[in-house]
C-alpha cells in the first residue's frame, strides 16, 4: 500500500530519477521534433518542430538578391501579419527579430543567427524569466506523455510570435456553484 | 405512526406471516429483473450468465489478477450486446516509484474552460445533468475561496482584473473520502490515485459530505451519453461507464496516465497553466515547480495533504 507519511515526506525520500523507458506505452510522437538546444533537470529534451508550419517557408524562395521595399511587403504577401508585439505604441519591427540577410533565419539584435526550430533562443533573449521556466516547465506545455522523452511546444507552438499574447474569446462551457 | 394508511386499505390484514412471504416474493422477482435486465425474456443466456457474473464479483481489490481480467472482459462483451460498441476496459496496475501530482497555474489561466469540455469528453460524464469534475470559477483579485468566484461568466475571457481558478479532486493522500465511505468502495491507490469502485458503492454520498475540496460527484440519474461521442478507451477505475447512484470523480484520467499519458485537461489546455507529472521522479515538471514557484495547496491546514498545488509566476 502506498501511504508512508506525507506527500513532502515521500517526495524528500526519492533521489533517484524516475527510470523512464520502462514506460512501453509511450510511444515516439508522429509529430517532428528537435533537439534542444538547452537542458533542463533532467538533460536533453526535444522541442516540436516549427519550420514545416510556416506556409511560405523556405522564405529565401521569394526573398532573393533583388531588393524589397519592407512597406510593400507588409502591404502584399504578409498583409495577414499585424504585429501586436512590444510596448503599446512602440511594436517590434520585422528585422527585430528576423534575419535582415539570411530570411530563413531569425536573428537577435547582436545579429546572432536563430534557426526557426530553437526561437525559443530568441523569444529568452528578452523574455528571460519565462525560458527558464520554460525550459525548467513551469510553463509551455509537454506533448502528449507525462512519460518517456520529454517533448515539449516550442514557444511559437502556443504563442503568435506576431501577436503573443493569447485572445479574448468565449469559454467552451460554464461551471455550476460549488455549493450545488 | 402509520395507522391510519394501514387501515385506510381495506382487506389488507398485515401479519409478520404474510409479511415475510410477500418478502420474500419480492426477492424472488427482483433476482429474476437482475438476470434478464428488467425487459422480459429477450435476453440471451449468454447475457444472463454474465450479468450473474458481474452482480456477485468482489470488490476490485480483492480481486486475482485473473478475475480483474475476467470482469473487464465481461463489461466489454456485455457492452457489445447491450450498445453494440466495442469499448476496451482497463485494468493497468499502478507503475513502481510514481505517485502522480498536479500543478495549477493561477496567474496563467484564462478562463477559457477547454479543460472543462475536454474532461466531459474523455470520462464520459452524464451530459443531461451536465456532470464536471473540474470547476472553474472568475475570482476577484486578492480571493483565493472558490466559493466567491462566479462559475457562469458568459463574456469573453479574460476579463480585466479578474483571475481564474480551477477546483476538483485533489487526489489527498488523507482523504477524508475515504475515511467516510462505509463499505471501502473508495481507496487510494499507491501511485496516489483517489478511485471508486463503481459496482462496490451503495450510493450513500457519506464520502461527498467528508470531501471539503467538493471534488465528488453523484449520478443521480442514468448517465447518459451519446453513443457516438462515448469514449471507448476505459479504465475499470476510471471513465467506464458509471450507473445510476454511484458515486465518481476526477481520476486524474487514470486511463490515460497510467499509459504514460497527460490527463484530458492537462492536454487541452492551451495556455499551459496545467503540470502533470510524477511527483517522486526530481526532474520532473511538477518538481521543479514545486521547487521554483510560489505554491500553495487548498485548505492545507486541515491535513489531508492534497497533491494539487497552486502556483503562480
Amino acid at each position: 500500500m502506498a501511504g508512508q507519511g506525507s506527500v513532502l515526506e515521500r517526495i524528500d525520500a526519492v533521489d533517484e530519477p524516475f527510470a523512464k523507458p520502462e514506460i512501453e506505452s509511450v510511444r515516439q510522437l508522429t509529430a517532428t521534433t528537435v533537439v534542444a538546444m538547452e537542458t533542463y533537470q533532467g538533460g536533453e529534451f526535444r522541442v516540436l518542430a516549427r519550420k514545416e508550419f510556416i506556409k511560405r517557408f523556405r522564405c529565401s524562395v521569394c526573398h532573393t538578391e533583388k531588393p524589397m521595399a519592407a512597406r510593400d511587403g507588409a502591404l502584399f504577401t504578409h498583409g495577414d501579419i499585424r504585429i501586436n508585439h512590444g510596448r503599446a505604441g512602440d511594436a517590434l519591427v520585422c528585422a527585430e527579430c528576423h534575419h535582415e540577410k539570411e530570411r530563413d533565419f531569425l536573428a537577435d539584435s547582436q545579429g546572432l543567427k536563430v534557426d526557426f526550430d530553437h526561437s525559443y533562443q530568441l523569444c529568452g533573449k528578452c523574455h528571460f524569466r519565462q525560458k527558464r521556466d520554460w525550459i525548467g516547465g513551469a510553463h509551455g506545455k509537454r506533448e502528449t506523455y507525462w512519460a518517456g522523452e520529454r517533448v515539449v511546444q516550442n514557444c511559437t507552438g502556443c504563442h503568435n510570435p506576431h501577436s503573443p499574447a493569447f485572445p479574448r474569446k468565449m469559454p467552451e462551457t460554464y461551471s455550476l456553484p460549488l455549493d450545488d | 405512526m402509520d395507522d391510519k394508511k394501514l387501515k385506510s386499505s381495506p382487506g389488507q390484514k398485515s401479519s409478520r406471516r404474510s409479511f415475510l412471504k410477500g418478502a420474500a416474493a419480492l426477492t424472488a422477482a427482483g433476482s429474476a429483473g437482475l438476470l434478464t435486465g428488467g425487459c422480459g425474456g429477450s435476453v440471451s443466456a449468454e447475457t444472463m450468465g454474465l450479468q450473474w457474473e458481474e452482480f456477485f464479483k468482489k470488490n476490485y481489490r480483492l480481486m486475482t489478477p485473473e478475475e480483474k481480467q475476467a470482469t473487464v472482459d465481461r463489461l466489454e462483451r456485455l457492452a457489445r450486446i447491450r450498445h453494440d460498441l466495442d469499448i476496451e476496459v482497463s485494468n493497468r496496475e499502478p507503475r513502481e516509484n510514481v505517485l502522480y501530482g498536479y500543478a495549477f497555474n493561477i496567474s496563467r489561466c484564462k478562463g477559457y474552460m477547454d479543460c472543462v469540455e475536454a474532461c466531459v469528453r474523455e470520462n464520459n460524464l452524464d451530459r443531461r445533468s451536465k456532470t464536471q469534475y473540474i470547476r472553474l470559477f472568475e475570482m476577484d483579485p486578492g480571493q483565493l475561496d472558490p466559493t466567491s468566484g462566479e462559475g457562469r461568466y458568459f463574456h469573453e475571457v479574460p476579463a480585466a482584473n479578474k483571475f481564474y481558478m480551477g477546483v476538483q479532486c485533489f487526489h489527498c493522500e488523507n482523504a477524508p473520502c475515504i475515511k467516510a465511505c462505509p463499505t471501502k468502495a473508495t481507496w487510494r491507490e499507491p501511485d496516489g490515485i483517489v478511485v471508486v469502485d463503481y459496482d462496490w458503492c451503495i450510493g450513500c454520498r457519506y464520502c461527498l459530505a467528508a470531501c471539503p475540496y467538493w471534488g465528488r460527484r453523484f449520478n443521480w440519474g442514468e448517465p447518459e451519453v451519446p453513443l457516438d461521442e462515448i469514449n471507448r478507451r476505459q479504465h475499470y477505475l476510471g471513465n467506464r461507464m458509471r450507473m445510476k447512484g454511484v458515486m465518481e470523480k476526477c481520476t486524474f484520467c487514470i486511463q490515460r496516465s497510467r499509459e504514460g499519458r497527460l490527463p484530458a485537461c492537462a492536454e487541452a489546455c492551451p495556455t499551459g497553466s496545467r503540470v502533470f507529472g510524477n511527483l517522486l521522479d526530481p526532474d520532473s515538471e511538477i518538481r521543479f515547480v514545486l521547487k521554483n514557484k510560489k505554491v500553495f495547496r487548498f485548505k492545507e491546514d486541515l491535513g489531508t495533504d492534497p497533491k494539487f498545488w497552486y502556483f503562480m509566476d
